[in-house]
């Protein structure tokens, strides 16, 4: 079972005054119950957050030319599409996995093969790999171990 | 000799002699004692004159000239030493070029006397595996009068991309030359080969101001010759130097001055604020700098597979292909991304081909990719496999492999079912050189069909409207090059970079017959190169070709689809400078 959350700094604010306001008038029961959802809510958000630097951090090695082994070898640089819809973050209720979405301009580049005389030119003079930019939507599972969240898996959709 | 002074071979079948470091000494010697020849007079009042000469990157050069033809040279300070000289001069440019005693390098020197600029090219043998081969570094730089240093410099560009020059020099030399890359030109000499066949090299384009530039090529895969050259854009003349040796071992170092005629400027795809220039950068070292005198090279013959006849007999046997599935990246089949789709006009029809002095082939033809043929009436029905494409309304190119020809042959044919008319250009191997190097042969003749009448004198011909053309091929994304037809027998191509400079460039043999008004059926042979076959059925009607290529090597014997959207990028107008206009 997964809960959706949005990442936005507005859906933030808006779920602290949400969980803020019924603590002054509560019973005691009741302050309990706002405590563990509180408690809840905290901890959900700490883990967004630890995701969210994962992820930037992984964006960051993918651009800078690492952690190949986990995408597909044509992927070169993924930026963020800003104009797309916000990054969406499904954290199970165990809060031990993860799955993120998000909307990605993916840049590929493939190798042309060698097997005509104007491919082994283009590779002569450098250029011998097609690059395309592509809007695509980025699906990365995540596990959390020891405290730690890690990437187990992304799938460039 | 009277008559057109056709070479024996072409120029990517000679042997030119390994020379060895020794000889190239031997006979630089004299050359660095008295410098370089001259037909036209030197510039004078040199003597008792002194130049210093500041790099950005390279040396700092002190010169002290003795008279009109002697100087001393000191670099970065060091000793000087006296050396033979020749300078030509033109407005406010002394092009001036020596050698070093005692070495294998020596300069050529660019000084525009009103802006203080300079471009000094350095030069040396013994600098690659083949030591004739002539390495160039270009730097720029000032004249050093004990003011502040000029800010501005030389540059490389792309200014010149596009345009095509006749030169005739004070020496004899007669040459077309086209600049359709920033990388690389194209030269056609005239005069030494009666211009039969265009040729490739690497080339440098430097902007001195707006209306001089500064052009240089080394014939990389032939001589190692340097050429270079100023360009007075206006008056259309020249002033340079060509240091090398020629077929024959001889060395040549020759001051020139030549007149030309502007025969073109053609479209380059370049975004219209990029004037940048050098777009094929040469190699780096292993800290990322310029290696010095590196430049992108296109060495295909190094590179090319070849085979025996025994090794492509055993080959063809074992792997012949016609038509292999098409793919998205790369190749050949890459090279038929943007192909016109394959017709079935051909299934089910039953005609004869028969060509003038040549075969008469028989074809059945049972589905849109599998037929039937007999050659001369005789022997067994052979079914093959082929494809074909109908370039404009009735017109049908095809091609198939011939199973069992002893060279291994294909027909690749151009069929005009309106008119009865056909071109084949006939592909073979066993070829003289390598083995595996394809030949073509092209049969003209007519088609007989039920409901078809062909001519009984009339045949498709061999035509020169392709003369001077460029054409753009988009084959595939990243499979652009543009077709540069320099001479009624010559195709030569020109690969982009990404951001649509002109790059490296090569150029092989090549026919051309004209079909129908505005449609043209044209090969090229990848001599020393691939040793590919290349055909293409170019309607410019509809600015799309349909193509056939025909390929053999270490893979096995390939017949494959090749197709592009095509782009007219302009003509030079060199008719004139071919004996017979078709």
């Amino acid at each position: 079972m997964t809960r959706n959350t949005t990442a936005t700094r507005r859906a933030f604010l808006k779920g602290g005054v949400l969980l803020a306001a019924p603590i002054g008038a509560a019973s005691v029961s009741g302050i309990a119950l706002a405590d563990g959802a509180l408690q809840e809510r905290v901890s959900q958000l700490e883990d967004e957050a630890a995701i969210r630097t994962l992820h930037h951090s992984w964006l960051r090695q993918i651009n800078c030319g690492e952690c190949e082994a986990r995408l597909d070898a044509a992927v070169r640089r993924i930026s963020v599409d800003h104009a797309a819809a916000p990054e969406r973050i499904e954290l199970a209720l165990d809060h031990r996995s993860a799955v993120g979405h998000f909307e990605c301009a993916v840049e590929f580049a493939t190798p042309l093969a060698k097997d005509s005389t104007l491919a082994q030119m283009a590779h002569a003079q450098g250029h011998g790999v097609l690059r395309r930019t592509e809007r695509r939507a980025l699906t990365v599972s995540y596990g959390k171990a020891d405290g730690r969240w890690t990437i187990m898996q992304v799938r460039v959709g | 000799m009277s008559g057109t002074p056709y070479p024996k071979k072409p120029m990517h079948r000679f042997a030119y002699t390994k020379l060895t470091r020794e000889q190239i000494s031997a006979k630089l010697g004299a050359v660095a004692e008295h410098g370089p020849k001259s037909l036209s007079p030197l510039a004078t009042d040199f003597a008792g004159q002194s130049l210093r000469i500041i790099t950005d990157t390279g040396p700092a050069l002190s010169y002290r000239f003795a008279s009109n033809s002697k100087l001393s040279v000191a670099e970065n300070g060091g000793k000087a030493v006296n050396a033979g000289f020749g300078a030509l001069e033109t407005d406010n440019f002394c092009f001036l070029t020596h050698m070093i005693p005692g070495s294998q390098r020596g300069y050529v020197v660019v000084v525009d006397r009103k802006s203080k600029l300079a471009t000094v090219i350095e030069l040396w043998f013994s600098g690659y595996e083949d030591n004739r081969e002539v390495q160039r570094q270009i730097y720029f730089g000032y004249v050093d009068g004990g003011e502040a240093a000029p800010k501005e410099r030389h540059e490389v560009t792309n200014r010149l991309a596009g345009r095509g020059y006749h030169w005739r020099q004070d020496t004899g030399m007669e040459t077309l030359e086209y600049y359709p890359s920033s990388a690389y030109s194209h030269f056609v000499e005239l005069s030494r080969t009666g211009g039969e066949l265009g040729y490739c090299a690497p080339s440098d384009y430097v902007k001195l101001d707006n209306d001089f530039f500064l052009y240089t090529r080394t014939e990389c895969e032939f001589s190692g010759t340097f050429t270079a050259y100023v360009i007075d854009m206006n008056r259309t003349q020249q002033l340079g130097v060509r240091l090398g040796f020629d077929e024959n071992d001889e060395l040549h170092y020759d001051l020139f001055r030549g007149h030309g005629d502007i025969v073109g400027q053609i479209a380059h795809f370049e975004k219209f604020e990029d004037n940048s220039g050098n777009p094929v950068p040469g190699p780096k070292d292993k800290d990322g700098k310029p290696v010095k005198g590196g430049r992108a090279v296109y060495r295909p013959l190094k590179t090319m597979e070849k085979l025996t006849p025994e090794e492509v007999d055993k080959i063809v046997k074992d792997h012949s292909a016609a038509f292999p599935a098409r793919v998205t990246t790369g190749g050949a089949a890459g090279m038929s991304a943007n192909a016109l789709p394959a017709s079935d006009y051909l299934a089910g029809k039953t005609f004869t081909v028969r060509y003038d002095h040549g075969p008469v082939m028989e074809y059945k033809v049972d589905a849109a990719d599998e037929l039937n043929w007999r050659r001369d009436g005789k022997g067994d029905w052979i079914k093959a496999r082929y494809q074909s494409y109908e370039v404009a309304p009735g017109l049908i190119l095809f091609g198939h492999l011939l199973e069992g020809a002893p060279n291994h042959d294909g027909h690749i044919v151009a069929a005009d079912f309106h008119q009865g008319l056909v071109t084949c250009y006939n592909g073979y191997l066993n070829t003289p050189y390598f083995a595996n190097e394809a030949g073509a042969r092209t049969l003209f003749g007519v088609l007989e069909m039920d409901g078809v009448q062909p001519p009984l004198y009339r045949r498709h011909g061999r035509t020169t409207e392709m003369l001077g053309r460029c054409i753009t091929y988009s084959y595939a994304p990243g499979l652009v090059s543009m077709h540069l037809y320099s001479t009624p027998n010559t195709v030569s191509w020109i690969i982009f970079t990404p951001d649509q400079h002109g790059g490296l460039e090569w150029s092989g043999p090549g026919d051309f017959v004209k079909i129908r008004d505005g449609i043209y059926f044209m090969y090229w042979l990848e001599e020393a190169c691939n040793g590919t076959l290349g055909t293409i059925l170019l309607n410019l009607n509809i600015m799309h070709d349909a193509g056939i290529g025909y390929n053999c090597g270490a893979r096995g014997l390939n017949m494959s689809a090749i197709g592009a959207i095509v782009r007219h990028a302009g003509k030079f107008d060199v008719d004139k400078y071919f004996q017979i206009k078709t």
